[in-house]
C-alpha cells in the first residue's frame, strides 16, 4: 500500500515538474479550456438565475372572463356556477372577483392609486377566473373554453393569464437543451485540448518513457503521470472558468439592474451553487482522465 | 539461470540474424558475447532481457519461460535484469543521482532508502561526489559507469552489457570491465557483448561466439 503510494505521489511530482516545465504552453492549454467552460458556465448562470422568476408565477394557465360593465349584479355568480357545471371536468377551481373587489386590489398600489382617484367611478367589470385542469393539449383546450365562453351572455372578454409564462418556460427548456449541446461541445474540446497536450509531452517524454520500461516499469507507472496530467488540466481549466464567469458576471450584472429596475424587478445572475460547482469541477478532472489515457494508449506504442 | 534452445530470430521475413541457438548459463557465470559488428550480438542480449521475442525456439531467464510469460509480467522480470545497452539511455533532464533513481521509483521505493541506494551504486561505479552532476558533463566512461549504476541499482540477478567498453580508450575500458567483474564476484550473473577480442583475451572466462550461420560456446567445448 505504502509502495502504491509513493508510485502515486512520483507520478504527480513529475507531472507537476512537466507542467511548470514549459509554463507558458500549460497556461495556454489551460486557458483555452477554460474560456471554453467558461461558456456553459455563463449559460448556466443565466438560466439558474431566471428560473426562479418563472416559477414565481403559476404556469398553471388561468381564463378570466372579464363581463360587461353593464352586466346586472348577479352576472358573475352565475357565469362562475355555468363554467362549473358545463366544464367541469377541464377546470379545477372557479373563482368571482367582483369589481369593487379589484378596485380596492389597485388602490392598494400606489402606482394606480392616483389615476383612479381622478375617474369618476369604477371603470372595472366584474370577473371571474378559472383555473384549468393539467394535461395534454391544454393552449388548445384553453384556446376552445375561451372561444366558448366569450359568446355567452354579459361576457366581453375572455383572457388566457398564463400564456406568456408558458412561452417563458418553453424558453427556458429550449436553454436548457441549448446548454445541454454547448456543454457537450465543450466537453470534445477538452477532450482534444487534453488529448493533444498528452500526444506533445509523450512524444516529448519518449526517452523517459522507454528508459523506465527498460528497468522494469509496468505500462501503470508509464501511464501514471498522463492521467494525472489530464485530471490535473480539467481541475484547473473549471476552476479558471469559474473565475472567469465569476469576473464576467460582474459588469454584466450592474448593466442588468438598471433593466431589471426599470421594469421594477430585481433580478440578479449568479453562478450555479457550490455543489453544481464542485461536480463540473470533479466532471472536467474525470474527462481529462479519460482523454490522457485514450491519447498515452495511443501515443506510448513504442 | 537463463537456457535457450533452438532460438531462431529474424525481422520481417529477412534472413536469421540468429539460427538453432543452443546454450545454458549458470548463476554466477561472467560471459563475453563475442563477433563481428552485425553478427547478432545485440539481438542476444535483448532476447535474454525480454526485449525483443524470439522467432521461434524457447527462452528461460530466471526461471521463467518468456514465451509463455504474459505482457503483465514482463516488467517485473526486467528488474531481475540489469540492461545496458549500446547508447546508454541516460535522461540529460536530471541529475546523475536522479538517473539511478528511476528504477528505484519504478518499485515504489521510498524516496530516503532510494536516494541512499542510488549514492551507493555511484559510489560502487566510482562516481561518488558526482551525484548533482548531470549527464552530459560527464565523460564517455562516466556515463556508461552511471548507466551500470542505474542497472545494478536495483540488485538484479542478472547483468547483460551491450558493447560497454565501445569508444572508451583501453585505460577506461579496463576500469568498466573491473566494474563488472566486481559485481560478478558478488554471485550477479554477467553476460558482455564485445568486439574488442584484446581485451577479452584478458579475462579468462567462457565465450559465446557468433559469426554468420555460426554458433561457438567455449563453455560447451571445455
Amino acid at each position: 500500500m505504502r509502495s502504491w503510494l509513493r508510485q502515486h505521489r512520483y507520478a504527480l511530482t513529475i507531472t507537476l515538474r512537466r507542467l511548470a516545465a514549459q509554463p507558458f504552453s500549460s497556461l495556454a492549454n489551460l486557458m483555452v479550456m477554460a474560456l471554453a467552460l467558461a461558456l456553459p458556465l455563463l449559460g448556466g448562470a443565466i438560466l439558474v438565475s431566471a428560473q426562479p422568476v418563472a416559477r414565481q408565477v403559476s404556469v398553471t394557465p388561468e381564463l378570466t372572463v372579464f363581463l360587461q360593465t353593464s352586466a346586472p349584479g348577479g352576472a358573475a355568480a352565475a357565469i362562475a356556477q355555468r363554467i362549473r357545471d358545463d366544464s367541469a371536468g377541464q377546470v379545477q377551481a372557479v373563482r368571482v372577483v367582483p369589481r369593487d373587489e379589484a378596485l380596492a386590489s389597485l388602490r392598494n398600489d400606489p402606482t394606480w392609486d392616483q389615476a383612479l382617484a381622478v375617474l369618476p367611478g369604477n371603470p372595472l367589470p366584474d370577473a371571474v377566473v378559472a383555473t384549468l385542469t393539467e394535461g395534454e393539449h391544454l393552449a388548445d383546450r384553453a384556446g376552445k373554453l375561451a372561444q366558448a365562453w366569450k359568446q355567452w351572455e354579459h361576457v366581453d372578454q375572455v383572457q388566457l393569464d398564463s400564456a406568456w409564462v408558458q412561452r417563458l418556460e418553453a424558453i427556458l427548456r429550449f436553454a436548457r437543451v441549448g446548454l445541454l449541446f454547448l456543454a457537450a461541445c465543450v466537453a470534445a474540446v477538452v477532450l482534444a485540448a487534453v488529448f493533444n497536450t498528452v500526444r506533445m509531452q509523450a512524444m516529448l517524454q519518449r526517452e523517459e518513457i522507454a528508459v523506465a520500461r527498460l528497468v522494469g516499469a509496468t505500462e501503470s507507472f508509464v501511464r501514471r503521470p498522463f492521467l494525472y496530467l489530464g485530471a490535473l488540466s480539467g481541475a484547473l481549466a473549471a476552476l479558471l472558468a469559474i473565475a472567469a464567469a465569476a469576473i464576467a458576471l460582474a459588469p454584466l450584472n450592474s448593466a442588468l439592474l438598471g433593466l431589471a429596475r426599470s421594469y421594477g424587478a430585481d433580478f440578479v445572475l449568479h453562478l450555479p451553487g457550490l455543489p453544481v460547482l464542485a461536480a463540473a469541477v470533479l466532471g472536467t478532472s474525470i474527462l481529462g482522465a479519460l482523454a490522457a489515457r485514450w491519447s498515452v494508449t495511443r501515443n506510448t506504442r513504442f | 539461470m537463463i537456457e535457450f534452445q533452438h532460438v531462431f530470430k529474424s525481422y520481417g521475413r529477412g534472413r536469421n540474424i540468429l539460427a538453432d541457438i543452443n546454450f545454458r548459463v549458470s548463476p554466477g557465470e561472467f560471459i563475453f558475447v563475442s563477433g563481428a559488428s552485425g553478427a547478432g550480438k545485440s539481438t542476444l542480449l535483448k532476447l535474454i532481457g525480454g526485449l525483443e521475442p524470439a522467432s521461434r525456439g524457447s527462452i528461460q531467464v530466471n526461471g521463467q519461460r518468456l514465451d509463455k510469460l504474459p505482457a503483465r509480467a514482463r516488467p517485473y522480470l526486467r528488474r531481475a535484469v540489469g540492461v545496458i545497452l549500446q547508447d546508454t539511455h541516460l535522461l540529460f533532464d536530471r541529475s546523475a543521482l536522479q538517473n539511478v533513481m528511476l528504477p528505484l521509483a519504478v518499485t515504489g521505493q521510498a524516496p530516503a532508502s532510494a536516494g541512499a541506494r542510488a549514492r551507493a551504486a555511484l559510489d560502487k561505479v566510482g562516481l561518488a561526489g558526482k551525484e548533482g552532476m548531470n549527464p552530459i558533463e560527464l565523460s564517455g566512461g562516466e556515463q556508461q559507469r552511471l548507466a551500470i549504476a542505474r542497472a545494478i541499482v536495483n540488485r538484479p540477478a542478472i547483468l547483460i552489457a551491450d558493447e560497454p567498453t565501445a569508444n572508451l580508450d583501453h585505460d577506461t575500458a579496463q576500469r568498466i570491465l573491473n566494474v563488472f567483474r566486481d559485481f560478478n564476484r558478488v554471485g550477479v550473473t554477467t553476460l558482455i557483448a564485445s568486439h574488442d577480442e584484446a581485451l577479452m583475451a584478458q579475462y579468462a572466462t567462457r565465450m559465446l561466439r557468433l559469426e554468420p550461420g555460426k554458433f561457438f560456446d567455449s563453455g560447451a567445448q571445455a
